[in-house]
């Protein structure tokens, strides 16, 4: 198995992971845990195509990461944000009880 | 890796610069001198300067050069992204209009700066051919609307239309982060038609095919197509009213157009077929199949609602399914003909919910409060008559030309008229829409409202912007060529 081969199927692993979390947690904080291991994930494939890639000399991967990480950041802020707004309201942060719109 | 030069930078971002600076103008001012002035004053002078801040960048747009390009793609200019990005500007300031009569909105500054910095992000990502600037300009975009859902801190129900945008929303991002690295793998580059070079082959790699549903489900979910759809509904019902219509027209227009770019730019050699008896693997026939599932799942879901809002959020998910056959055709009149239906489409869902911001305020929320809306109100009446046709598609609304060359430029994609299964679905789910559409109309004019109701005062500033938009949905039915001869073929 190539390194990169190795990488890719880390990554993959990693993207299930935070898939299966994201999907079958309960609470709100646990689903953005998962949605950052999906991020992460995409991060890990962008630093094996450039390290083991054709041109390593070009940083376009690694800065691409280096964006990707302030973005998810700015997104953990902002979702810790309305998690605490739901919780203002309905004291709780467990996405199968906030469910007052439906249909 | 090319270098830049800071001055061509500073000139090409021009009028995003200006959106920006007016947007950060109105939260100092807002936050600082006017802190404890009226309410009236506070969004006055807030929506002043974005609209201002906006005209002077559809200014600065108009005098630019009309075709300039960045390295690496990072930045495109030609005519058509010009007349995209002046459209979303003047979308946001009909949207900045409408928000100063939205009572529940405390904090002013920070509302019209926020829808302010969306449409920056929707100037740069129409304008942009680089994965990393589509990335970070979605998200960018992304964000700003999480936060303009929640706005509403008083509503549990805004609050639990946030989470819901944002959960999905975050996933959905997962996705298409994780698809872009693997476009990124297989080609080398972040660029889109450089990605196209190299991906090139008589043989699809499997990892591609990967990519393609992975990007797909990630603007999927941005332009509320099914299954991704599930946000939407809760989105648009608890959102604050002109924050659904922003979420209902620019950003739809933003979204279809960068990812009709993706597509037809980035995967311009893994295109494949749907056709009847003529499949081949690429991205249309991936396509196909959610452009016939959001028209099923958005049309009927919607026939069940009782809440105005929810009617129109999945009647949204199944004019998704149709804007998507312009995709699915993959030819510039196809391209054309999904940039008028977008536009038209987000001029008469704007329309819609700032005429339903503006009933908020008599406590109108269901279809059955509606009853008797023609006494009370016979102009709004008449504006909601012009915008729900137009979804509908009666001629000789704008909805209807935008149906007619949509599925026109569908048919003509494959020889043997390859996509007509396609085409007679959505024909037939037009008509289950104006079932629908028409079960409203029949509230407004026909049912007969309490008697006591009195008539609704609508602000001046409302009515203009309505009155505006009902004109250009007639307008643009009555003649296609003032948007279509300057969209292309």
């Amino acid at each position: 198995m190539t390194p990169l081969a190795g990488c890719l199927l880390v990554s993959a692993l990693l993207f299930s992971v935070g898939l299966a979390g994201a999907l079958t947690r309960r609470s709100a904080i646990l689903v953005l845990a998962g949605i950052e291991l999906m991020l992460n994930a995409a991060n890990l494939n962008f630093i094996a195509f450039w390290r083991f890639g054709a041109h390593p000399e070009f940083l376009t991967g690694l800065i691409f990461v280096i964006f990707s990480i302030a973005v998810a950041a700015a997104e953990a802020a902002v979702g810790l944000a309305l998690i605490l707004a739901i919780y203002r309201h309905a004291r709780t942060s467990d996405v199968s009880e906030i469910t007052e719109m439906k249909g | 890796m090319s270098v830049v030069s800071y001055s061509d930078l500073l000139r090409f971002t021009l009028p995003e610069i200006a959106v920006m600076v007016a947007g950060l103008l109105a939260l100092t001012l807002d936050l600082t001198v006017l802190r404890r002035s009226a309410t009236k004053i506070r969004f006055g002078v807030a929506a002043l300067i974005g609209c201002v801040g906006c005209l002077v960048a559809m200014y600065g747009l108009t005098q630019a050069a009309a075709q300039y390009s960045l390295p690496d793609g990072m930045f495109v200019m030609t005519p058509l992204t010009r007349l995209v990005q002046i459209a979303l500007l003047a979308f946001t300031i009909l949207t900045v209009l409408l928000s100063t009569s939205t009572r529940v909105i405390g904090h002013i500054g920070e509302y019209v700066a926020l829808i302010l910095f969306a449409t920056v992000a929707m100037l740069f990502l129409v304008a942009t051919q680089n994965l990393l600037l589509i990335f970070v300009a979605l998200e960018f975009l992304s964000l700003s609307l999480y936060i303009l859902t929640g706005f509403d801190k008083n509503s549990r129900q805004s609050a639990e239309a946030a989470l819901k945008y944002f959960l999905f929303g975050g996933m959905s991002a997962g996705f298409l982060l994780f698809g872009l690295s693997l476009l990124y793998g297989l080609s080398g580059s972040i660029e889109l038609p450089r990605i196209a070079a190299a991906v090139s082959g008589p043989v699809l790699d499997p990892l591609l095919l990967v990519a393609i549903v992975m990007v797909t489900i990630g603007f999927g979910f941005k332009v509320a197509a099914a299954p991704f759809h599930l946000w939407a509904p809760d989105a648009y019902q608890g959102a604050p009213t002109v924050s659904a219509g922003f979420i209902a027209s620019s950003s739809k227009v933003a979204s279809f157009f960068v990812f009709g770019q993706v597509v037809t730019l980035g995967l311009a050699s893994a295109v494949g077929r749907g056709a009847f008896r003529g499949y081949e693997p690429g991205w249309v026939p991936v396509l196909c199949v959610i452009a016939a599932l959001s028209m099923v799942v958005g049309n009927f879901a919607a026939i069940a609602q009782t809440s105005v809002r929810r009617l129109l959020a999945y009647s949204a998910i199944g004019h998704a399914g149709y804007m998507l056959l312009g995709l699915i055709a993959h030819s510039p009149r196809g391209t054309s003909a999904l940039l008028y239906y977008v536009i038209t489409y987000a001029l008469a869902a704007l329309g819609a919910f700032g005429l339903l911001g503006a009933l908020e305020s008599a406590g109108i929320d269901r279809i059955a409060d509606l009853a008797g809306l023609y006494r009370r109100a016979p102009g709004l009446s008449l504006c909601m008559l012009i915008f729900l046709l137009s979804l509908a598609g009666i001629p000789p609304l704008a909805g209807f030309f935008g149906k007619f060359y949509i599925f026109a430029a569908a048919l003509e994609a494959e020889p043997h008229l390859g996509l007509l299964w396609l085409v007679l679905l959505a024909v037939a789910m037009s008509a289950v829409s104006l079932y629908y559409y028409l079960r409203v109309l029949k509230q407004v004019y026909v049912a007969d409202g309490a008697a006591d109701a009195g008539p609704i005062h609508t602000p001046l500033v409302t009515r203009l912007v309505l009155w505006v938009l009902a004109g250009l949905v007639v307008l643009l039915g009555c003649a296609p060529g003032l948007l279509l001869n300057r969209i292309g073929p």
